[in-house]
C-alpha cells in the first residue's frame, strides 16, 4: 500500500495553525489529566494507608482554630483512648519562603513515636546511638528541647546530618528574638505506609510553648489537633464520646477517624479532588470534541484531493489510512508534549505541592495513561472522516468544489 | 478480436429521487491503438460518463468495456486503482493539481505507485517536465503558475508513467485560444510522437479540428462522425 506521504506532510504544514491548536489542546489535556489523577492517587493512598484505630480531633469551627491544652487530660479519659499526642502545625521555611517550605508539627515526641510504630521508621539515631534506634531517638528527644526528627527528604533536600543545628523562620510564630528558631537534628525518618511522608519535621511541642509565651504573648498557645489512638474497634466510641465531652463548651470538638481527616484536610481546601475532577473531565471532553471536530474539518478539506488520489490510482485504503496517520500524528505529538511537560515540571510541581501534598508524585503509569488517552483520541477522532474518504466514490470526489 | 478500446452494449443510468435517468443506453464505441478522438455532444449527453467508464473511475450497469484486453467490468472493484495507475492518465478542466504540492512533486506523485527506484522516479518527472516545457518552473506552485502552464503540469503528471491511454475532459475548456493551442499542440505530439492514445471531450470545434476523428454524442447515443484533418 502506497501512502501520498508527501501530501500529509504538506497538508499538515498547510494547516500548521490548525494543527498547532489540536497539538496543544491535547498537550494541555494530558498535562491536566497526569496532575488530577496522580492528585486523586496520592489522596487515595494517603486515606487508604489511614488506621482505622486513629482518630484526630479538631476545633468544630475549623481547622485553623486552636483546642486549649488542658483538653489533653480530658480527652486521655474517655474510655477506649489509650495514648494522644498534641498535633499542631508550624508553617516555617529553611532560608527560602518558597523552596525551603516542608510541614512541620509540635507533637509530644515520645507519644507520638509510640503511636507511629507501624508507620513510620527510624533510619538513623542520634549520634553514637545503636540498638533500639527508637528508643534512642525519643530519648535524646527527652534530653533535649530543640530536638527534631526530620523526614528522610528533606534531610537530603537540605543536605542536612544528624547532629546538625538548623534554622528556621516562622510567620505564624515568630520567635520572639525575632529571628530564626534552633533545631537539633536528633534523627531521621522514613515512611512506611502512605498516611505519612518522608517530608516532615516532628519537635517539642513544649520547646514551641515555652519559647512563645516566654515572650509578650498574650494568649496561650495551643494545639490545632489532637492525634488519638484508641483501642481496637473502639474509634466510633471514641469519637461520640470526646465530642459529647465537649458538647458545651469551652470549644466545641470534631472528631474524625485519621481517614475522614485525611480526606477533610482536602475538603477544608474545597472539595479540590471533586472540583478538579469535574473540571478536568470537562477539558478532557472539550479538548476531544475539538480534535474530532479539527478531524471532521480536514476530511472535509480534502475531498477534492481525495478524487484526484483515487483517479491516480491510489486506493481506498492508503488514502483513509493517511488521514488516521495524520490524526494519530497530531494527537501523540500532543500527547508526547504534555508528557514531556509534566516531566519538566513535575519537581517544580512536587516542591510547589510539598507543604500540603508531600507524597504527590506522577507516576509513570499516570504519564503512559495520559499518553495513552492522547492516541485514543487521535484514533477515534481519526475513524469518521477516513471511513468516510474511503468510501468517496471518485467521480462524486472529483465533482465536488473546491 | 477486438479493438483497443472497445465499449460493447454500454448501459448507465442514475436514478435520482425515484427517477431514473438513462445516459447512456446499449453505447457500442472502438477507438484504434494510437487514435486521437474527439468527444463532442452538449451538456449532460453523457460525455463524461463515457470517459469515466473508459478510465475505470466508474463500472457501468450492463454491456463490456475492453482496454489493451482487459475486460474491466469483469475487473474486482479492488483492482480497479491498480488498473488505473497503470494505464490511464488522465487530464481535467480545471487542472485537479495538488495545491500543497510543487510542479514537481505533483508530476511524482503517481510515480510513486510505480515499481521504480527513487533515482528513477525523479529521472522519469524531469522528463515529463521537460516534455511540456517546464523544467523551469518544477518548484512552483499550482497557485504561482498560469492557467497553461498548470494545465501542461497536469499533462506531465498524466505521461509520467509512461501510461498508454490519455482521457482528458474539457482539457483546454479553462484556458484562452493562444493557451488552448499550446495545449492541442503538445496533446498532438504525445498522440503522434509519443503513440498515445487519446479521448478527449470538447466543446471547441477549432480544438476538436486538430483531433484524427471527431464523435458527437446526443442523447446517449453517437449520431454522428466525422474525419478530423488529422492536425
Ligand atoms: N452521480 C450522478 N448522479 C446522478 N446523475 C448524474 C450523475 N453523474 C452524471 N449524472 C447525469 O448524467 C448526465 C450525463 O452526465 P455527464 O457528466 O456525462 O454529461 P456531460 O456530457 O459530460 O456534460 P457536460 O458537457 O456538461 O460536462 C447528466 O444529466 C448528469 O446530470
Ligand atoms: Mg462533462
Amino acid at each position: 500500500m502506497s501512502v501520498p506521504f508527501l501530501q500529509v506532510r504538506r497538508q499538515l504544514r498547510a494547516h500548521w495553525f490548525r494543527n498547532l491548536l489540536t497539538v496543544g489542546a491535547v498537550s494541555l489535556a494530558v498535562l491536566l489529566f497526569a496532575f488530577l489523577v496522580s492528585l486523586i492517587r496520592t489522596l487515595d493512598a494517603q486515606v487508604e494507608d489511614s488506621s482505622g484505630e486513629r482518630v484526630v480531633v479538631q476545633s468544630a469551627v475549623s481547622l485553623f482554630v486552636d483546642l486549649p491544652l488542658d483538653y489533653q487530660t480530658k480527652i486521655e479519659s474517655v474510655p477506649g483512648v489509650m495514648e494522644l499526642t498534641k498535633w499542631q502545625w508550624f508553617g516555617a521555611y529553611h532560608k527560602d519562603p518558597n523552596s525551603g517550605f516542608f510541614p512541620q508539627f509540635a507533637v509530644d515526641p515520645d507519644r507520638m513515636l509510640r503511636m507511629y510504630e507501624a508507620d513510620i521508621e527510624i533510619e538513623e539515631g542520634p549520634p553514637g546511638a545503636s540498638g533500639d534506634l527508637r528508643a534512642a531517638v525519643a530519648r535524646a528527644m527527652a534530653e533535649e528541647k530543640r530536638a527534631a526528627l526530620v523526614g528522610v527528604k528533606t534531610m537530603e533536600k537540605f543536605g542536612w546530618k544528624v547532629g546538625d543545628t538548623v534554622q528556621l523562620i516562622c510567620t505564624i510564630f515568630p520567635h520572639p528574638s525575632g529571628g530564626a528558631w534552633d533545631f537539633n537534628i536528633v534523627g531521621s525518618y522514613s515512611k512506611k505506609k502512605d498516611n505519612v511522608d518522608d517530608q516532615t519535621m516532628f519537635f517539642r511541642f513544649d520547646y514551641l510553648e515555652d519559647t512563645f509565651s516566654g515572650g509578650d504573648a498574650a494568649e496561650a498557645v495551643g494545639t490545632g489537633t489532637y492525634f488519638v489512638q484508641t483501642a481496637p474497634g473502639a474509634s466510633a466510641a471514641v469519637i461520640d464520646g470526646i465530642d459529647a465531652l465537649f458538647a458545651n463548651g469551652p470549644q466545641r470538638t470534631r472528631t474524625f477517624t485519621e481517614a475522614a481527616f485525611q480526606q477533610g484536610f482536602v475538603s477544608m481546601l474545597g472539595n479540590l479532588p471533586l472540583f478538579l475532577g469535574t473540571i478536568g473531565g470537562a477539558v478532557l471532553f472539550a479538548v476531544f470534541f475539538s480534535v474530532v471536530n479539527a478531524m471532521l474539518i480536514a476530511g472535509r478539506q480534502r475531498i477534492r484531493e481525495t478524487g484526484i488520489l483515487k483517479a491516480l490510482g491510489f486506493s481506498d485504503g492508503s488514502i483513509g489510512l493517511s488521514l488516521l496517520l495524520e490524526s494519530l500524528l497530531l494527537t501523540s505529538v500532543g500527547g508526547l508534549l504534555g508528557v514531556a511537560v509534566v516531566l519538566g515540571a513535575s519537581q517544580a510541581l512536587k516542591q510547589g505541592l510539598a507543604g500540603f501534598f508531600p507524597n504527590f508524585e506522577v507516576g509513570p503509569g499516570t504519564l503512559l495513561q495520559g499518553f495513552a488517552i492522547a492516541v485514543l483520541m487521535g484514533l477515534v477522532a481519526g475513524i469518521a472522516p477516513m471511513l468516510h474518504l474511503m468510501r468517496l466514490r471518485p467521480t462524486a470526489a472529483l465533482r465536488n468544489e473546491g | 478480436m477486438s479493438a483497443f478500446i472497445e465499449l460493447r452494449q454500454v448501459r448507465k443510468q442514475y436514478s435520482r429521487a425515484g427517477e431514473t435517468l438513462v445516459v447512456l443506453d446499449g453505447l457500442d464505441l472502438a477507438i484504434p491503438q494510437a487514435d486521437f478522438l474527439a468527444l463532442m455532444g452538449p451538456s449532460g449527453s453523457g460525455k463524461t460518463t463515457i470517459l469515466n467508464v473508459v478510465g475505470a473511475l466508474d463500472q457501468p450497469d450492463a454491456g463490456s468495456v475492453h482496454v489493451d484486453g482487459t475486460d474491466l467490468t469483469q475487473l474486482p472493484s479492488k483492482r480497479l486503482p491498480t488498473w488505473r495507475a497503470e494505464n490511464v492518465g488522465f487530464i481535467f478542466q480545471s487542472f485537479n493539481l495538488m495545491p500543497v504540492l510543487t510542479a514537481y512533486e505533483n508530476v511524482l506523485l503517481p510515480l510513486s505507485l510505480t515499481p521504480l527506484s527513487g533515482k528513477e522516479r525523479r529521472k522519469q518527472a524531469e522528463f515529463a517536465l521537460e516534455v511540456v516545457g517546464l523544467q523551469d518552473r518544477m518548484d512552483h506552485r499550482p497557485n504561482q503558475l498560469s492557467g497553461g502552464q498548470e494545465q501542461r503540469v497536469a499533462i506531465a503528471r498524466a505521461i509520467a508513467t509512461d501510461p498508454a491511454v490519455i482521457i482528458a475532459d474539457e482539457p483546454t475548456g479553462d484556458l484562452d485560444r493562444e493557451t488552448a493551442t499550446q495545449v492541442m499542440d503538445l496533446l498532438v505530439r504525445l498522440n503522434e510522437e509519443m503513440g498515445k492514445t487519446i479521448l478527449m471531450v470538447t466543446h471547441d470545434p477549432v480544438v476538436a479540428e486538430r483531433c484524427r476523428r471527431t464523435l458527437h454524442l446526443d442523447k446517449g447515443v453517437l449520431v454522428e462522425a466525422t474525419e478530423g484533418s488529422g492536425a
